[in-house]
């Protein structure tokens, strides 16, 4: 399968600018509510926003939060992945706890952090770092218990055991499953960071945004909205990126969906 | 080859509630480990909070007694319902627009290929900022939840069903139109059944996002509900109150997969039978 060859999505990107002028259109004759400004306001707010460093100093901290939180969610949960794939009593010491802890969901523990860790950047990266936890440390899980155990078996008859063989038999099988977890909590990190400011931050754009509304400034709460898509759009294309050169064998590599 | 993998992705999710398991981890002895870590640890957690007498960790036999009076009582139907309510009604909207109108963009590809921009932006959104908006369009009322719900859970689940009814095999809508099939027919009688799996997949996906959007907008904008009743408790330093609280919307997120898997368990049962056969 040959690499899918960029394209530029002309009659969709026609469609989107399209909407975006109704939209316009629509607003400035007022048959929208007061409450939705024309787009070329809010892209003009954001522009501004961007320069002026009122906006752009919150998405250093929203990135910050949000860099910090997965790394550390992803350190962890490969460890735990690998020890409870590898080491059958670690698994089933650990299973039930899982099963409980996994279907909280992640925005009911901000109440919990804040309780602990106060309002600051600390309580919202512990938050992320449950959050982008869970699907990573499952398909770690996956990935270490599907492999072939041929391959271990040849791993020890060329004498590589414990340690070596987790390290270039294991870990090196289980890559794959483990990027395909990454790129799941990628996403849901981002959530997490923008829903912990809206709800109880004291900086980044989700901060921003229910400020924006408080303070009754339509535009720049708007912008700061779309400005999260585009964050996360750009998040998702450069992880989209690591994936593909990570695990750069497997065909799914080549076709797989963005 | 992406259908394959897909299929067992999808088989793989499906039986989460369970992580994992393998041949051999259902041991009497698996089991009395896997028991042993939560009395431990629970055990560990009573004696260090009694003995610290910490405000901010009851022990667990206060955060026990807390929860059976607080949930076994009027406070459910006060909290617990309005969110669940609210929940189910988002959900189904996001659940029937995203599964229809997904199948249909996925069949025809000039409709997929107009809206995949909008779409990829969609997605990329984390759907609790739109939050706000839906505050100042609507209020803070139950539609205000509702239709955020509605709003989130739509994209997971419009996106799966596109992409499931647009990797259908090239040969089974051949086949169709061999048997004489119009256009609609196959539709509805061959992309569907072979999207199932991954429809479901987005639905999963999308339950997901409504629990946490449902949490999240009652505590941002609300005056009951569970999220509101956490954030309250915590900040009216109500400590096992809020644990309980909780522990409730653990119980719900794993009643809500439980209930997710069984039925698609039984919708889908076929379809693993079939694709286990033929592998």
């Amino acid at each position: 399968m040959t690499p899918k060859k960029f394209r530029v999505n002309v009659p969709g990107i026609a469609f989107a600018l399209g909407c975006i002028a109704i939209m316009e259109v629509l607003a400035r004759l007022g048959w929208l509510t007061s409450y939705v400004p024309p787009p070329s306001i809010i892209f003009a707010s954001l522009f501004e926003g961007i320069f002026n460093g009122e906006l752009s100093s919150q998405i250093g901290a929203t990135l910050a939060v949000y860099f910090w939180g997965l790394s550390q969610a992803t350190v962890l949960a490969v460890f735990l992945g690998v020890m409870m794939g590898t080491y059958r009593p670690v698994y089933n010491a650990f299973r039930t706890i899982i099963e409980f802890m996994r279907p909280i969901p992640s925005v009911a523990m901000i109440p919990l952090a804040i309780l602990f860790l106060g309002l600051g950047p600390q309580m919202r990266v512990s938050v992320v770092t449950y959050a982008a936890f869970w699907p990573i440390m499952i398909s770690t899980l996956y990935g270490v218990r599907g492999i072939d155990p041929q391959a271990l078996d040849v791993a020890r008859n060329f004498g590589i055991v414990g340690l070596q063989a987790l390290w270039r038999v294991t870990l090196p099988a289980a890559v794959t499953g483990i990027m395909t977890g990454f790129r799941v909590s990628a996403t849901i990190a981002l959530v997490v960071t923008v829903t912990t400011e809206l709800v109880a931050g004291n900086s980044g754009v989700g901060f921003y945004i229910s400020q924006m509304e408080q303070a009754n400034r339509l535009p720049p709460m708007y912008a700061a909205i779309i400005l999260t898509g585009i964050l996360g759009v750009i998040l998702n294309a450069i992880f989209f990126q690591l994936d593909r050169r990570i695990v750069f064998w497997t065909p799914a590599a080549q076709d797989r969906v963005a | 080859m992406s259908i394959s993998t897909r299929t067992i992705a999808a088989r793989r999710q499906s039986t989460e509630v369970s992580p994992t398991a393998m041949p051999g981890d259902r041991t009497v002895k698996g089991t009395i480990l896997s028991l042993a870590t939560v009395v431990i640890l629970l055990s560990a957690w009573e004696i260090m909070a009694r003995a610290k007498h910490s405000v901010y960790i009851p022990p667990v036999s206060t955060i026990a007694v807390t929860f059976v009076h607080e949930w076994f009582s009027p406070t459910f139907r006060d909290q617990g319902i309005p969110s669940l309510y609210r929940m189910f009604c988002g959900y189904a909207i996001a659940a029937t627009l995203g599964v229809s109108m997904g199948v249909f963009i996925g069949y025809y590809r000039w409709a997929y290929r107009l809206l995949d921009p909008v779409l990829q932006y969609a997605r990329a959104t984390p759907p609790t900022a739109i939050i706000p908006v839906g505050i100042l369009l609507i209020g803070i009322g139950d539609w205000m939840k509702i239709l955020v719900i509605a709003f989130g859970a739509f994209w997971p689940v419009l996106i799966n069903s596109a992409d499931g009814a647009r990797l259908v095999p090239r040969e089974r809508l051949d086949t169709a139109r061999v048997f004489g099939l119009s256009s609609f027919d196959s539709l509805i009688r061959v992309v569907v059944p072979s999207a199932l799996p991954q429809i479901a997949a987005g639905l999963r996906t999308g339950l997901a996002i409504a629990f946490i959007l449902i949490v999240v907008s009652e505590m941002i904008g609300s005056t009951n509900g569970l999220g509101y009743y956490i954030l309250q408790a915590q900040r009216t330093f109500a400590i096992p109150e809020m644990y309980g609280g909780v522990v409730l919307l653990a119980i719900l997120g794993y009643c809500l997969n439980a209930v997710f898997v069984l039925v698609e368990s039984r919708v889908l049962g076929w379809h693993y039978g079939q694709t286990a056969r033929t592998q």
